[in-house]
């Protein structure tokens, strides 16, 4: 459900009392004796669970009136700078009955921008699920997936929705699948093998941004716990387009020190690329596409998360720079262009993700700092996000977080819509 | 030759006598063990972070444990951490968070919760599954042991237990890094009865000089012997550990 609804902007009143409320946050918590008392009975299990949270995040932006990728739908930025108030609610369940559930994600946002009133109500995951044995499970409806161990990207999650690298913690849209899942443990080296098979169809109003219509694909996983290394053999079986197969691992090298990796391999698939005489041709490649990453905590308690990532089937930085160019020449030509893979996320073809978090600097409880880089690496261009988070309230989280572009003319961060942007999130769970 | 075999006698004696007087640090160790859990059981706690003003944060887990090295712990409040659950298999962490799905690892040194208890507090497996004795002494009421990780990835190089000598109970525990340097103090308090012959603590308080004038508390109910499925402690299992209850 969307709708557009011009309205009159109350962006200032939503700042007001999203700092009002950050405020008195952070004025300190109220005071609590050491009597502490544990009623267990509260907690008994119930046959159902009901939780969620409601958001509210402001944003202001720098926009960028050169950037190719700002003006490619036509339009002219009718200012420099863009705000927009967002209020987000997301609704997550379960009912449970004998050794069957029923389990749902709905989510629900109101925009208030610069262009008008924008608002969306998706059912990001709705499915049951059958547990006859502990060691097997049977699921059917629409869930999300998540395979591979890259924290920012995963080149072998062959069947997850893209997760968005500057918050790749948040829930996505599932597909409607069925899977069944089966577990087994034992003594010594190898010791869990876990083996996981999704039929996804691709059907009209089922799954069709998935790929090719009218065909059932299947997506296996095995996962191996042996050596202490989890390993995830991973194969995506449809049509030729379709069919990837690929591997991942992670493994602590000592116990503040953790390696992950994914490799994925996608047989002659079709690409839409601009040739240097303005000609578009489709070509058909195949291409590997593999990510290599660490996490690292300090003693003195700074996460350090660094991911290199090569997209097999992305641009060059000139393939990039001249659909960049063609935005003024061509506009009509470089919007498809977008839709045929220019215009995606992560288009090019190398990147350096990098992520540095404080837990609780100079005794400053439950506040963590951070800071985040993506960097293309082949046109030099990147983004850098310092951001504060919050969390001493309890089911409350204030997020503020900075995000600035840099790159030239012609480079995927030079041309992106905007040169910064600042964020103010309020977060409330029940 | 007589006087030779009195001799050799007399060493026997000297030798097994002291053999059986002397102090079985890891028996003992085995011992406590026992009387603080059974190896396989399921447990409700409590962990509360207390500021140096005395303002608070609480945590409620419930917690499956299997043998030597398997445990889950499954968060059930606050609503912000509801559904979380960590899971360990001998040296290995996981953390997984609903709705992301895929399970990090994560160091025993890390604190999912924030505050002095850190993953291994949380996740804290047998003594004498990570530990050996490495000295024992005894006072007129107490044990003293010195405890020495036995592999460098657990999670504190030395502990130094004060152990009640009648009942065969911690009573407060020193942790310390291979640097010597105190990391945290624990101490056990509030003996109650859980039911099945089990007599333990229901409280466990520490506090660290690293972080000056916080500490934490765990709080103990519903600890039961219970026998679980080996296949309750693998990541596909995580998104279900609450239909253990």
């Amino acid at each position: 459900m969307n709708s557009v609804d011009p309205a009159p902007l109350p962006l200032h009143l939503l700042s007001i009392l999203l700092l009002g409320t950050g405020l008195a946050l952070l004025t300190g918590p109220a005071a609590a004796a050491d009597t502490f008392s544990f009623d267990v009975e509260e907690f008994s299990r119930k046959p159902y669970d009901f939780n969620g949270y409601a958001e509210l995040k402001a944003e202001h932006e720098a926009i960028d009136e050169s950037g190719a990728l700002g003006r490619i739908d036509g339009s002219e930025p009718l200012d420099s700078t863009r705000q927009r108030a967002t209020g987000t609610v997301q609704f997550s369940g379960t009912y449970r009955w004998s050794q069957a559930s029923f389990n749902w994600l709905l989510t629900a946002a109101g925009q208030q921008a610069s262009d008008g009133w924008h608002d969306t109500a998706d059912v990001y995951e709705a499915f049951f699920d059958v547990t006859p044995a502990t060691n097997t499970t049977a699921t059917i409806g629409k869930t999300s997936y998540n395979w591979g161990t890259g924290y920012a990207w995963n080149p072998v999650g062959f069947i997850n929705r893209p997760k968005d690298p500057g918050d790749p913690e948040e829930s996505r849209e599932g597909y409607l699948t069925m899977a069944a899942e089966t577990i087994k443990s034992f003594d010594g080296a190898l010791r869990n093998v876990a083996v996981t098979g999704v039929l996804l169809p691709v059907l009209s109003g089922v799954n069709e941004d998935f790929g090719a219509a009218d065909q059932l694909d299947l997506a296996v996983k095995v996962y191996l716990l042996l050596l202490d290394t989890d390993i995830d053999l991973v194969a995506l079986i449809g049509d030729d387009q379709t069919s990837r197969f690929g591997i991942d691992f992670s493994r602590n090298l000592t116990t503040n020190f953790e390696v992950h990796g994914e490799i994925a391999y996608r047989h002659e698939t079709t690409k839409v690329v601009l040739s240097p005489d303005g000609s578009v041709v489709r070509r058909s490649e195949s291409a590997s596409s593999w990510l290599l990453g660490l996490r690292h905590l300090s003693t003195f308690e700074l996460t350090t998360i660094i991911e290199y990532y090569h997209n097999g089937g992305g641009y060059s930085d000139e393939e990039l720079s001249r659909f960049y160019r063609l935005v003024d020449t061509a506009p009509q030509q470089a919007r498809s262009l977008a839709r045929s893979g220019y215009g995606r996320p992560f288009a090019g073809r190398d990147y350096l993700y990098a992520r540095f978090s404080v837990k609780e600097p100079f005794d400053l409880l439950y506040l963590t700092p951070a800071l985040t880089t993506i960097v293309n690496i082949a046109d030099g261009s990147f983004s850098l996000a310092p951001e504060l988070m919050y969390t001493g309230f309890t089911n409350w989280e204030l997020r503020l977080r900075v995000t600035l572009l840099a790159g030239e003319a012609g480079t995927e961060y030079g041309e992106k819509a905007n040169d910064a942007r600042a964020e103010l999130r309020l977060r409330y769970y029940f | 030759m007589k006087p030779l075999f009195s001799l050799l006698l007399g060493l026997l004696v000297v030798l097994t006598g002291t053999a059986a007087g002397a102090l079985d640090g890891n028996a003992l160790l085995l011992q406590v063990d026992r009387k603080m859990n059974p190896e396989s059981y399921e447990m409700y706690r409590k962990l509360i972070n207390v500021e140096p003003d005395g303002s608070s944060k609480e945590f409620v887990l419930y917690t499956a444990k299997k043998g030597q090295d398997k445990m889950v712990a499954l968060f059930l409040s606050p609503a912000s951490e509801q559904g979380r659950a960590t899971l360990r298999l001998g040296d290995n962490m996981w953390l997984y968070i609903p709705n992301v799905g895929k399970p990090i690892r994560i160091t025993s040194l890390q604190s999912v919760i924030g505050g002095v208890f850190n993953n291994s507090d949380i996740l804290r497996l047998d003594y004498s599954t990570e530990y050996s004795v490495s000295k024992a002494e005894e006072t007129a009421d107490r044990y003293l042991l010195q405890l020495k990780a036995k592999t460098p990835t657990v999670a504190y190089d030395t502990l130094k237990m004060e152990v009640d000598r009648e009942t065969l109970l911690p009573l407060t525990i020193e942790a310390y890094a291979a640097s010597g340097m105190l990391i945290k103090t624990l101490r056990y308090s509030d003996i109650d009865d859980f039911g099945d012959g089990l007599l333990r603590p229901a409280r466990l308080e520490t506090d660290s000089p690293l972080y000056r004038g916080y500490k934490s508390v765990m709080l103990f109910a519903k600890i039961h012997k219970r026998d679980f499925a080996d296949e309750v402690f693998t990541l596909n299992y995580l998104p279900k550990v609450d239909e253990l209850r």
